[in-house]
């Protein structure tokens, strides 16, 4: 049992720094998915297929949590259904009162938190390190706050060294990144519509979050007293316990973070090649392979130190350079017609083509 | 398609064939071959485990054969098709006599890699091949399906003969925009049965229910399936091929007032011929009446007393015109009261139509509105 000194610092301010420290990284999220969302809506002319993808999986996830919801309030689960436009979860027994509230968290924070939270489990298995709980010494507000940021740096760091070092012949490592950036697409409760919209309303999540939560002001008191309750047991007992349980939502927030910054690279690498001429946009996919693969075997016959990470910056910065030659030497016409020339000409009946002049 | 094919007032809607990704159960079969060669490689060359494949030349082809049977056997369990794991029997087998033939024990891991990428190859291009062998013809009369790699297979269904259309999109098909349908027959055409036994695996057949099946009971559920070359498979883009193939069928249905419509032509043909039947006897009639009024008008100067003689067939001719004319007026009446219904009739059908306007204008106005 460990010593506390007791004072408002221990009691109160201790309880609330870890808590805090998970709403930011939590807003952080938020923001980075409606960053997310922006950039896949600026996709959605070119690449309508692309966007249905990455619907299914937000709309996967979001059906799971829901789901997960009924079978935790043992409502029983009497239809699932999950399609590219909807996600559809009926309950056996329709609950009422506190149950409802549980699940309706569930759907609305479950996204947030579930596909991040098996991609961290994933990481566990592969990267294997970094999992570190850092112990307090003093319970005050900025131990507990420090304890849990450099718990934080330590796993982010983990992360960071092991994306630099990346083995992409390693087909545990692929598969990693596979799921990183597939759940990466996934980690966003919000749908984007069929319907075309040019703006998406920043935070919109959040309305529905803060709906929720003023919805039911007794319920939400009665969870921070029996978090608080919990805080005080655990202070007496063993504080690790919960600063642990925040340590792993925090680590929860930090994938989702880093598997959203994953997808923007994606994103962006297919906003660049849309800038370029039909044929000539698949080179700079075909170079971030065939880089790699050549650095690779270039540097099994000439063995260096790092080859790992200079392989992975000859990929980056090889499909860089050609990326920016083909826009600037292939760029695409960016006069379109709204519907294709070739089913204008169809329309027309005639095939309109430049006469060579005789002289 | 070669115009000499094609009916008289015939026109060709569409042509349509699957779509790349339509048949991804049988790529992903060659997917899996590539990938498990790939990953046998990494394990027996790269991995922390590679000391444990360093002393034996066999241990690699084994593991390999290994999972690949295995993932045949619950493929073919999954898809209740054994011929996923034949086929996974014959490249495993295939594999085995290659390396004895040439010997190749020692280089086993890298001929492992070189072979999985060069069946899969070979599956893809077949797939291919089969896939591009497909080709699906919509006329304003029918639908023509052709399929086949080395034996053609045609199929053609008239939309009047189509009893039900049933409709699937896969998550895949979702994403890219292609779906199957399937037009079933009214002969049955389009439907097939999943079988399944309860305990001991799956029945395809009833010999193979004795092998696998024998601690369990069988199931039989009639649901649509149909060969690919049987059914518009993977079309793309499946919403509006949808749209359009139903639209052909209701085209070729009679509607409700349609069929009432046929009914009262019926009725009016009926009419027609009692008519006509009652005139030919009229007319039947006349020349015997008249060949008796001149017999009559020649016997009249000598026979002037015969005068109650004579009242007998006037009597007669009135009656007969008398019984004609009821029966005329029967038939009029007939006539007249299927007139009626059908003139209702189309007045319930106009009704309609002008309501169905009417609701399609306020969903406009709403939509406006909105919009606005």
């Amino acid at each position: 049992m460990a010593t506390v000194p007791l004072d408002v610092d221990s009691l109160l301010g201790a309880a609330f720094a870890p808590i805090l420290g998970v709403i930011g990284f939590w807003f952080l999220q938020l923001v980075f998915i409606e960053l997310q969302k922006r950039m896949l809506t600026r996709l959605r002319h070119r690449h309508d297929a692309f966007l249905r993808f990455t619907n299914f999986i937000g709309i996967l996830f979001q059906t799971i949590c829901h789901a997960l919801g009924y079978t935790v309030t043992r409502s029983g689960i009497a239809a699932f259904q999950v399609t590219v436009h909807y996600g559809k979860v009926e309950p056996k027994k329709e609950k009422t009162g506190v149950w409802e509230w549980i699940i309706q968290s569930f759907l609305l924070f479950g996204p947030f938190f579930i596909p991040a939270g098996l991609v961290l489990l994933a990481s566990y298995f592969v990267i294997g390190n970094g999992f570190v709980f850092p112990t307090l010494t003093h319970f005050t507000f900025m131990d507990s706050l420090t304890g849990f940021i450099t718990g934080l740096s330590t796993y982010a760091a983990a992360v960071v060294h092991f994306l630099s070092t990346i083995d992409l012949f390693n087909p545990l490592h692929v598969g990693f990144l596979v799921v990183l950036l597939f759940f990466g697409l996934g980690i966003r409760p919000s749908y984007i519509g069929e319907e075309r919209k040019e703006k998406v309303t920043m935070i919109h999540d959040l309305v529905l979050i803060k709906n929720h939560l003023i919805q039911k002001p007794l319920y939400m008191l009665v969870f921070i007293v029996g978090m608080y309750v919990f805080y005080l047991v655990s202070l007496f007992l063993s504080p690790l316990v919960y600063q642990a349980v925040f340590m792993i939502l925090g680590w929860i927030s930090l994938t989702a973070l880093l598997a959203l910054l994953l997808t923007y690279l994606v994103i962006a690498m297919i906003k660049a090649t849309d800038e370029i001429r039909p044929h000539w946009n698949i080179v700079p996919y075909i170079t971030l392979v065939v880089s790699y693969v050549l650095s690779r075997v270039f540097f099994l016959s000439y063995p260096v130190q790092h080859i790992g990470t200079i392989s992975l910056l000859v990929m980056i910065l090889s499909t860089v350079m050609i990326t920016i030659l083909l826009i600037k030497y292939k760029r695409t016409n960016r006069f379109k017609t709204a519907i294709k020339m070739k089913h204008v000409r169809a329309a027309d009946g005639k095939k309109r083509a430049f006469k060579k002049r005789a002289d | 398609m070669e115009k000499k094919e094609l009916l008289k007032n015939e026109q060709i809607e569409r042509i349509l064939s699957p779509h790349p990704l339509s048949f991804m159960k049988l790529q992903a079969l060659c997917i899996f071959v590539i990938v498990w060669g790939i990953v046998v490689w990494w394990l027996t060359q790269f991995s922390a485990y590679k000391g444990i494949f360093g002393g034996n030349g066999w241990y690699p082809l084994i593991l390999w054969g290994l999972v690949l049977l295995l993932v045949g056997v619950v493929a073919s369990l999954v898809a209740i098709q054994w011929s996923i794991f034949f086929l996974y029997l014959g490249v495993f087998a295939g594999g085995l006599g290659l390396v004895f033939w040439q010997h190749w024990e020692n280089e086993s891991t890298l001929f492992l890699l070189v072979y999985s990428i060069a069946v899969s190859i070979v599956g893809f291009l077949i797939v291919e091949f089969y896939r591009r062998s497909h080709k699906y013809i919509i006329s304003n009369l029918r639908i023509m399906f052709k399929g086949g790699v080395l034996t053609k297979r045609e199929r053609t269904i008239r939309y009047d003969k189509i009893a039900d259309i049933d409709a699937k999109q896969g998550i895949l098909g979702q994403i890219f925009g292609f779906g199957t349908i399937i037009p079933v027959s009214e002969s049955g055409l389009g439907l097939g049965s999943d079988t399944s036994m309860a305990a001991g695996g799956l029945a395809v057949g009833s010999q193979k229910a004795k092998l696998f099946g024998f601690a369990g009971g069988g199931k039989e559920v009639q649901t649509p399936i149909a060969r690919s070359y049987y059914e518009l498979h993977g079309v793309y883009p499946y919403k509006e091929i949808k749209q359009l193939v139903e639209g052909l069928v209701q085209t070729h249905v009679p509607t409700q007032y349609q069929k009432e419509q046929i009914e009262f032509q019926k009725q009016q043909v009926d009419i027609q011929k009692q008519m006509r039947d009652l005139l030919h006897k009229q007319v039947s009639e006349k020349p015997r009446k008249k060949v008796v009024k001149n017999a009559v008008e020649e016997e009249e100067p000598e026979e002037e007393d015969s005068e109650e003689e004579e009242k007998i067939p006037v009597k007669r001719k009135e009656k007969d015109e008398e019984a004609f004319a009821q029966e005329q007026v029967d038939i009029q009446q007939q006539m007249k009261e299927l007139l009626k219904k059908q003139m209702t009739a189309h007045a319930v059908e106009k009704e309609e139509e002008e309501g169905e306007e009417e609701n399609e204008e306020e969903e406009t106005d709403k939509e406006e509105k909105e919009v606005a």
